[in-house]
């Protein structure tokens, strides 16, 4: 390495030291923090909240039979798939194609995806729970009650369903945002090739433009299923993880262990499962696949 | 001339500067906007008595809310020198923790003293014999009913001796009037309230009347919470509560503030409250003429007795970790004197924890509470003891109810889900 080039080198790290350190200070150390606390039986309220006693891997044997975390498991299960993997994507994909066309209100339509995303989650959340409460006075029932269907109670009969359908209203904008840059990034000369030579719509679709803006979706894939794992505000003010635990996912459990029952070390080992679960996920995205990001 | 101007700038900088650093400034955590107002009635006396500089410290309104940054802050060490839990049964969990300084001391030698309910003092007193809580104001929790409904209908308004006869009365209303009959507070969305606005009201009355043993443990498993349970499920399964309501966000609104009101709902728990905050001057869909239409029946025991349950209501405390802690407790002091007590029953509807409130001009005017305050200095109001884990028992009756609520489980399902609920959290020794 020449003189110059570890100069360059040099500065370089110190550049980065700003962030280096910021990312040690505000996630790197909470996160080791966190796995300190997860050995232990801190709480918020008692004698373990002053005096915390070290447990080794109790909290973590504790987990492995507690059926609350298993159900939560499989509720964040359905409801990844149901609204990112599936929901958004589906909805973001079909948005990013209908709107490349000319359109005559194609601002409008622009306007109406992007809208939930301008929407804070708890206000996204209370107008979820208007539109759905039981009742005649829900905006949902007045509408169907315009066409003879009797009041339903959203949230109580359908809860898992109506969050995925709630995620999905929420999500599509970034979907859509990061197909339509994807789709930006097919030549129009490849589509344009395979029309002369005779192929469909559809076949260009599935042959041509799906493969090609494939890494796209997996990135898209990548960051939706982590974020939406860790998804919290929106459906802790939409449900609160209820009726029962119906729409508990796991970071309403998470924050149910540490701050409505108070048990900080063990909300902190489920916090560090749901980590290990999300890198889990990424490297499989990021390795099994081959995906480059 | 120039000079003159720069040097009295510099003597009044100073002059500032050293009269800020000589006054001290302590922190009071208060949520709920009528309660915030309260406590500003009598921040300016206390400033200056003590002269202290007093910052009010605004926290979210829903208590759960409350409590959970509280402690959190709390736990981290940068909580304000006083605040309140919002109800009584969660000061043994506090107290626990080592957030609390004592005040037995300081609040024996307080001159108000003398002037604070036995009821009160009992409840404030912890297990190893300090006092660590101010009772300064106090819950007295009963059922509301609407005398007005009830008497139009030809139906009787005298106190049901038994729970039997209290659900005969509630499915009478029922079918007289179609309203339903009576509400218990219940299931995980009213949060603690489930447990402090319903389920402790029956428990005092049955064959177990107390929770907290006096090793420390908690009897979960006796047959009184299995019968209060049960009371639960009768008046669930046979349509005398609004359910739907219950399982929704702020379950409170529709049932208290809708319904009873409207005459949908003829009879609830309650708290004195319901006269000023929930029914009265400060509802906004007030009754009118309140003290007449909505009368007050005491809680029926199992098989006979009956009780008004009093707890303290936002239990001042002050915390260990204050820069200043006897400072700290004087000002403390200062939030259960005659006019901070007024201020809160006018706001709130609570009644005031020390007799001599009841000859205040001010509180007189409050004919709503004089009655109910009477009736404590005559000595009236049963307490539930209260231990380290109650914080986990109301929790666990929240979810019990919640099953009870969606017709999940039975009284002995509720019980289990309970019992297996504390002793997740507490462990098995936790249960006696």
């Amino acid at each position: 390495m020449t003189t110059s080039a570890k100069g360059s080198s040099w500065q370089l790290q110190l550049l980065l030291l700003p962030c280096v350190l910021l990312i040690g200070a505000l996630v790197v150390y909470p996160a080791l923090y966190s796995i300190y606390l997860s050995l232990t039986n801190a709480s918020l309220v008692g004698v373990a909240a002053t005096h915390p006693r070290f447990v080794g891997m109790g909290n973590y044997m504790r987990l492995f039979t507690d059926g609350g975390f298993w159900h939560s498991l499989f509720v964040t299960f359905w409801f990844v798939l149901g609204s990112a993997v599936i929901g958004q994507f589906v909805l973001g994909l079909a948005s990013a194609l209908l709107l490349r066309r000319p359109l005559r209100f194609k601002n409008l339509f622009n306007s109406i995806i992007l809208l939930p995303n301008a929407v804070p989650e708890v206000v996204a959340g209370y107008i979820w729970i208007s539109m759905l409460a039981g009742g005649a006075h829900a905006t949902l029932n007045r509408l169907l009650g315009t066409i003879g269907i009797s009041s339903v109670s959203w949230l109580e009969q359908f809860p898992l369903i109506m969050i995925i359908v709630a995620n999905t209203w929420r999500g599509i904008a970034s979907a859509m945002i990061l197909m339509t840059a994807g789709l930006s990034a097919v030549p129009p000369e490849v589509s344009e090739a395979a029309r002369i030579d005779g192929a469909s719509p559809r076949q260009i679709f599935r042959f041509i433009t799906l493969p090609l803006i494939m890494p796209t979706i997996f990135l898209y894939m990548l960051v939706s299923t982590v974020t939406t794992i860790s998804i919290f505000g929106f459906i802790y003010a939409l449900t609160r993880g209820g009726p029962g635990n119906a729409t508990e996912i796991i970071s309403i459990y998470i924050y149910n262990q540490s701050f409505t029952t108070f048990q900080l070390g063990y909300g902190s080992a489920v916090a560090a499962v749901t980590l290990v679960i999300s890198m889990a996920i990424g490297l499989v995205y990021v390795r099994v696949l081959k995906v480059e990001v | 001339m120039f000079r003159k101007i720069i040097l009295t700038g510099i003597a009044m900088t100073s002059a500032l500067a050293i009269a800020s650093a000589q006054t001290k400034t302590i922190r009071i955590a208060e949520h709920r906007q009528a309660r915030i107002d309260a406590l500003k009635v009598v921040v300016p006396d206390i400033e200056k008595k003590y002269n202290v500089h007093i910052e009010v410290v605004e926290y979210p309104a829903p208590e759960k809310d409350y409590l959970t940054k509280l402690l959190t802050e709390l736990g981290a060490g940068n909580a304000p020198d006083i605040f309140n839990v919002p109800h009584g049964p969660d000061v043994a969990d506090v107290i626990a923790a080592g957030y609390v300084a004592p005040i037995t001391t300081e609040l024996k030698a307080w001159d108000g003293y003398s002037q604070l309910f036995d009821v009160g003092k009992a409840i404030a007193t912890s297990k190893d014999g300090q006092i660590y809580a101010l009772p300064a104001m106090l819950d007295v929790m009963q059922i509301y009913y609407r005398r007005d409904i009830l008497e139009k209908a030809g139906i009787s308004t005298e106190q049901p001796k038994t729970w039997a006869e209290l659900l005969d009365r509630a499915k009478e209303i029922k079918t007289k009037t179609g309203a339903y009959g009576l509400l218990f507070p219940a299931g995980v969305a009213w949060g603690t309230g489930s447990f402090e606005e319903g389920f402790r009201l029956l428990i005092v009355g049955t064959s177990t009347p107390q929770i907290a043993a006096d090793d420390g443990k908690l009897n979960v498993t006796g047959q009184g919470i299995k019968d209060a349970f049960g009371f639960y499920a009768q008046l669930i399964n046979s349509d005398l509560m609004p359910i739907q309501p219950l399982l929704e966000p702020e379950p409170w609104v529709v049932p208290k503030y809708e319904m009873f009101p409207a005459g949908k709902l003829a009879a609830t728990t309650g708290g004195s409250w319901g006269y000023i905050y929930d029914w009265g001057a400060q509802s906004k869909n007030p009754i009118p003429n309140v003290t007449q239409v909505v009368g007050t029946w005491d809680v029926p025991g199992e098989q006979g007795g009956k009780y008004a349950l009093v707890d303290l209501n936002g239990p001042w405390l002050v915390n260990a970790k204050s820069p200043d802690v006897a400072l700290a407790k004087k000002v403390m002091l200062e939030l259960a004197s005659v006019k901070a007590d007024v201020a809160y029953a006018q706001n709130l509807g609570n009644i005031p924890g020390r007799a001599d409130a009841a000859a205040d001009p001010d509180f007189q005017k409050q004919t709503e509470l004089v009655p109910i305050l009477d009736a404590l200095k005559k000595g009236s109001g049963t307490y539930l003891k209260t231990a380290e884990g109650f914080s986990a028992v109301a929790e666990g009756v929240g979810r019990a109810t919640d099953a009870l609520l969606r017709k999940k489980t039975d009284a002995t399902g509720a019980q289990k889900i309970l019992v297996d609920y504390v002793k997740e959290v507490l462990g098995n020794d936790a249960i006696k």
